[in-house]
């Protein structure tokens, strides 16, 4: 029992990068637009809330700078995409070539420094002693409850405001959004820029609590994973986080399945292979259920058009 | 466009030149030297110590001129690297510090014979091309003594980087310490396959603690696991770490007995005096090899330059009692001393892998008596017999 | 008209800015970065010829690359694909005909180092056509399971017995190592075919049945199908031929510059995500895509001129590479062959 308490304790840190970005993306795409950018956005926001960390030893003041930089990262994104309407697959992935290599140049001289200041484990009284679920959940580290928190206000939004109607409708359908007096850029752009916050949150997780280290390309393919979790939860939500504990589980399994004498190299793939079968099962459901990807994705929305 | 490209070309040749020319004017001509890194300078770790060493030797060799090092080269590339260190940089001697870089230093050494390189914890030689190790597997065995002496839970943990000979020589090493002092303890290992990721290294260990294991060694190159072992005997759960190669006490005060501590500037001086002797020449390399241990001064014990073992843990080992058939009953801080002394002095009088050694399915890999060679040390692909993690086949 | 000016002068600004924050995070100037560059990659012989050196798997994979992308299929694969393709000419060079001669062997190799990379960047046409999963995400995935598959091979079965437990391959045979102009490390076989394949694949983009019916549905799906074209074969082709490409550049790192297989760090550092640029920038035109891929060269080339001379690290030229490809987007290139106003008209 204990084993399987430290194993579950340990998957939700390892979940919560990928959480917090997944529950941007889901915004950005709902808004109609395709944001590949979430690795090279993610790094940024290790390296910012890093660099600020050591810089004046106050973790919140790095984490709330990776949000910044995060959500500046993503203005790029929506300024090609809504503005001048490029190509949004390719901006995507300028946007994390730019975010590695800026990332890696900034990050030079903070290889190997030690952060002079971590979040602690922040364990909530009363509701820890809850038998099982206490020690899993609530005795992590206040930027993890915060993730909790910022799961509910992001469904909360989603499907009982008028902001999430918007969304929503901007993402199904920008000419009758349109139409309907929505003005359907500036949505785009608020849920872009969301989306950015979240990513540069997603990675100041891992830099300043999770490793605290910062090392080049610490992501390592955890954007593209946030992209499949998006997918996965079918745009809610409150899916994305079971399916981002599940690839956190999946990483720390990993070092448990070691003894059993299986080629490290081989666990290593289980992300990435999970990943594609995690996408087959969505794709199942999806076609199941009837359930689509907003329909707009990836596709600009030209206003002219409907004059 | 073009006339102005030739201009800027010329310009800059011409700069050279005189540059070159400047230079030469001086009584001795200055050793050009040049390091190639695999990792980032400031990982801690294995690039850190070698630079740290290049730093401390800048001041004392004044007749060496130290080229700006080349840090993060990937394997792909360093011949690149080596081409332009020796056609732009002009450098004389190249220190290539990757067992990775081994082929392009050979073939390097082929293109530009009348240039000096160094490889580290190479094998390949050629009359250009020597090769030189700072080995540590003394103090890992010295580090196993202590391990099996504070260890509670009989489970002791390793955390290493890849599963490479030079690993699993300093895993033997570290396990055969802990059997000597207590045979029932076992050793877990958790492969990184990275020489340097925090992240992963706190799964690992976290893994391993979760396993049981109370004390934990690593070759990896952040200071992680030491930090995750002060962490859990803060919160009341000990754990002992030992620092491996640079001083990592100060990241676990209560954590940290002890750890492995390297010192390759006494190797580069050792060469770089040689090669301006002319005693080493771009002819008679083919067989030197450097393996500096403790009595070359290569390598210290401790997790803090200076001090071989962190003093809150004394007591402890000082308690630990055991019996050992040369020195009848003794402590195991007397026990770490006196072979610490001894392979310092004399290493002949010992060395950890001598036999009896079986390996983990009981066949006795190093007879009674007999002393492992230096190539069944550099060879090394099994386990000894109280390690309980497989290597990756 | 404007319009396009207005974008002109937009890139520029992009430009501008990224090497701003270059010049504000190291304080190295650019027109020294860029002279710095330029001399090493363009400047000498030997900067020439390394520059050509590194522009064969660029030149592979950029081709292979635009002929997806000219359909509208986003392979962003190429790095797997290459590796597999090493993982092949690996497999027969050292296990199934290593005692072959060179005539037979070599071309075995780049048989079944095409076939292996083909094969991989099948799964993801599969995957789309079956389950219509995003071939992005994909054949990313199988990117990072590819470098994990060569790692396991090199620390696992394929170890060398005698290179004392390192992660090695045993060295090619003579026969399975591909000529090199000189002293240099131009594999000229693998540029050859390069750019023979170049020109076959112009001809069958720009005169082919198959061609046409790429660049319909490149232009508009919805067209293609009206046309009544069997969109699911020309994906599958698409990536097919696109892996096979990549596979071949493998083969041509393997057997013309390392002679063994090694943890896949060592075998390519990112040419399968660089090629993605060479081939935008080139215009998705096979043989722009020649010319683009030499100058991509000479940047990778001129990057570990400005690590050693200047103190940059390697992630610089990352950085420039994302900074080209907004540039290419802003300028509008890449709108000319992916309309998605089109396919929005179509509608």
């Amino acid at each position: 029992m204990n084993f399987i308490i430290e194993i579950l304790k340990a998957t939700i840190p390892a979940g919560t990068p990928l959480l917090l970005g997944a529950l941007g993306e889901i915004y950005v795409e709902r808004s109609g637009i395709l944001n590949l950018g979430v690795e090279g956005m993610m790094i940024m926001g290790a390296i910012s809330a890093f660099g600020i960390t050591t810089m004046t030893s106050n973790v919140w003041l790095g984490i709330l700078t990776s949000a910044v930089v995060g959500g500046g990262m993503a203005l790029v994104h929506a300024f090609n995409s809504i503005t001048l309407k490029t190509n949004q697959t390719l901006s995507g992935l300028a946007l994390t070539m730019l975010g590695l290599g800026l990332s890696g140049l900034i990050g030079k001289k903070y290889v190997g420094v030690p952060l002079p200041n971590k979040l602690h484990n922040f364990p909530i009284y009363g509701l820890k002693n809850i038998p099982f679920i206490g020690p899993i959940l609530f005795d992590q580290d206040p930027l993890v409850y915060v993730s909790y928190a910022l799961t509910f206000i992001f469904w909360f939004f989603l499907f009982n405001t008028r902001f999430g109607i918007e969304l929503r409708s901007v993402g199904e359908s920008p000419e009758v959004a349109d139409s309907a007096g929505i003005d359907v850029s500036k949505i785009q752009y608020l849920a872009v820029f969301i989306g950015g916050v979240m990513a540069g949150l997603g990675g100041a997780y891992l830099s300043v609590v999770y490793a605290p280290a910062w090392i080049e390309g610490m992501t390592a393919g955890m954007g593209w994973i946030v992209l499949a979790i998006t997918i996965f939860s079918l745009w809610r939500p409150e899916r994305a986080i079971f399916g981002s504990y599940l690839f956190g589980g999946i990483r720390v399994l990993q070092y448990k399945l070691q003894p059993f004498g299986i080629s490290p190299n081989l666990l290593n793939m289980l992300p990435f292979i999970f990943t594609i079968l995690v996408l087959m099962l969505a794709a199942k459901e999806i076609s199941r259920k009837r359930i689509s990807a907003p329909s707009s994705l990836g596709i600009p929305y030209f206003r002219e058009k409907l004059l | 466009m073009r006339s102005k490209f030739l201009v800027v070309l010329s310009l800059v040749l011409l700069f050279v030149l005189t540059v070159n020319t400047v230079n030469g004017v001086g009584a001795e001509k200055k050793l050009r030297v040049a390091f190639i890194y695999v990792g980032p300078i400031g990982d801690y770790g294995w690039s850190h110590a070698h630079e740290m060493a290049r730093q401390s030797l800048i001041k004392k060799l004044p007749w060496v001129e130290f080229l700006p090092p080349a840090e993060s080269v990937p394997e792909a590339d360093v011949i690149r690297f080596i081409d332009r260190f020796v056609r732009e940089e002009k450098a004389d001697v190249i220190f290539t510090t990757s067992f990775g870089y081994m082929d392009a230093t050979i073939e390097a050494g082929k293109k530009y014979p009348d240039k000096i390189f160094f490889h580290c914890s190479g094998y390949s030689r050629s009359k250009n091309v020597g090769t030189y190790f700072a080995e540590l597997y003394q103090i890992y065995y010295l580090n196993g003594l202590m391990a099996g002496a504070l260890t509670k839970t009989n489970k002791v943990g390793y955390v290493g980087a890849h599963p490479i000979p030079e690993v699993i020589r300093h895993i033997n090493a570290f396990a055969l310490g802990v059997q000597e002092v207590n045979p029932k303890a076992t050793v877990d290992v958790r492969w990184l396959f990275s020489w340097y990721d925090p992240s992963k290294a706190r799964m690992a260990a976290e893994s391993l603690i979760s396993d049981g294991c109370d004390v934990l060694a690593f070759t990896e190159d952040s200071p992680t696991v030491v930090t995750v072992g002060e962490e859990y005997t803060k919160k009341g759960k000990p754990v002992y770490t030992f620092g491996h190669y640079s001083p990592m006490q100060k990241y676990g005060p209560n954590s940290c007995v002890s750890g492995q501590l390297v010192h390759w500037e006494v190797i580069y001086r050792d060469i770089l005096e040689k090669i301006r002797r002319k005693v080493y020449t771009n002819t008679n390399l083919e067989n030197v090899d450097y393996w500096w241990l403790l009595k070359e001064k290569a390598v210290e014990l401790g997790g803090e330059f200076g001090v071989p073992i962190n003093p809150k843990f004394i007591p402890a080992l000082k308690d630990k009692k055991i019996t050992d058939p040369v020195f009848g009953k003794i402590s195991v801080y007397d026990l770490v001393m006196k072979r610490l002394s001894q392979m310092k002095a004399n290493p002949e009088k010992f060395d950890p892998f001598t036999g009896p050694i079986k390996d983990q399915t009981g066949k006795v890999r190093i007879e009674a008596g007999r002393r492992a060679s230096h190539d069944e040390l550099w060879n090394m692909d099994w386990f000894v017999s109280n390690v309980i993690a497989k290597i990756p086949k | 008209m404007l319009k396009r000016y207005k974008n002109i002068g937009l890139s520029f600004l992009v430009i501008f800015l990224g090497l701003f924050a270059i010049y504000l995070v190291s304080s190295v100037r650019p027109d020294i970065m860029f002279r710095s560059i330029a001399l090493s990659a363009f400047g000498s012989i030997y900067g020439l010829t390394e520059t050509l050196t590194k522009s064969i798997p660029l030149m592979l994979c950029g081709l292979g690359l635009s002929l997806s992308f000219r359909s509208s299929v986003w392979n962003i694969g190429a790095e797997g694909q290459l590796l597999m393709g090493a993982v092949g000419a690996t497999w027969i060079a050292l296990y199934i005909m290593p005692n072959a001669p060179k005539f037979l062997l070599i071309p075995a190799m780049f048989l079944v180092g095409a076939i292996c990379g083909g094969m991989w960047a099948l799964i993801p046409a599969v995957l789309k056509v079956k389950f219509n999963l995003n071939e992005i995400i994909v054949s990313l995935m199988l990117n990072y399971i590819a470098i994990e598959f060569v790692n396991y091979l090199v620390y696992g079965p394929w170890k060398s017995p005698y290179e004392w437990g390192f992660p090695y391959s045993t060295k090619f045979p003579e026969s399975a190592q591909l000529p090199r102009i000189l002293d240099t490390r131009v594999h000229y076989p693998t540029l050859i075919l390069a750019l023979i394949l170049a020109v076959i694949l112009y001809i069958i983009l720009y005169r082919s049945k198959l061609g046409y019916e790429i660049r319909v549905i490149g232009d508009s799906i919805d067209a293609a199908r009206y046309a009544g074209l069997d969109i699911h074969r020309v994906v599958f082709l698409v990536l097919l031929l696109g892996g096979g490409l990549a596979g071949l550049a493998g083969v041509g790192e393997v057997a013309g510059i390392h002679h063994r297989l090694r943890v896949a760090s060592g075998i390519s550092s990112g040419y399968g995500y660089t090629a993605v640029i060479v081939a935008w920038l080139g215009r998705l035109n096979p043989l722009l895509i020649v010319l683009v891929s030499f100058l991509f060269g000479g940047l990778l080339v001129g990057g570990d001129a400005i690590q050693v001379s200047l103190g940059l690290p390697g992630s610089t030229i990352n950085f420039i590479n994302g900074l080209i490809l907004i540039f290419v987007l802003v300028q509008g290139f890449s709108k000319t062959r992916f309309s998605t106003i089109k396919r929005r008209g179509g509608k």
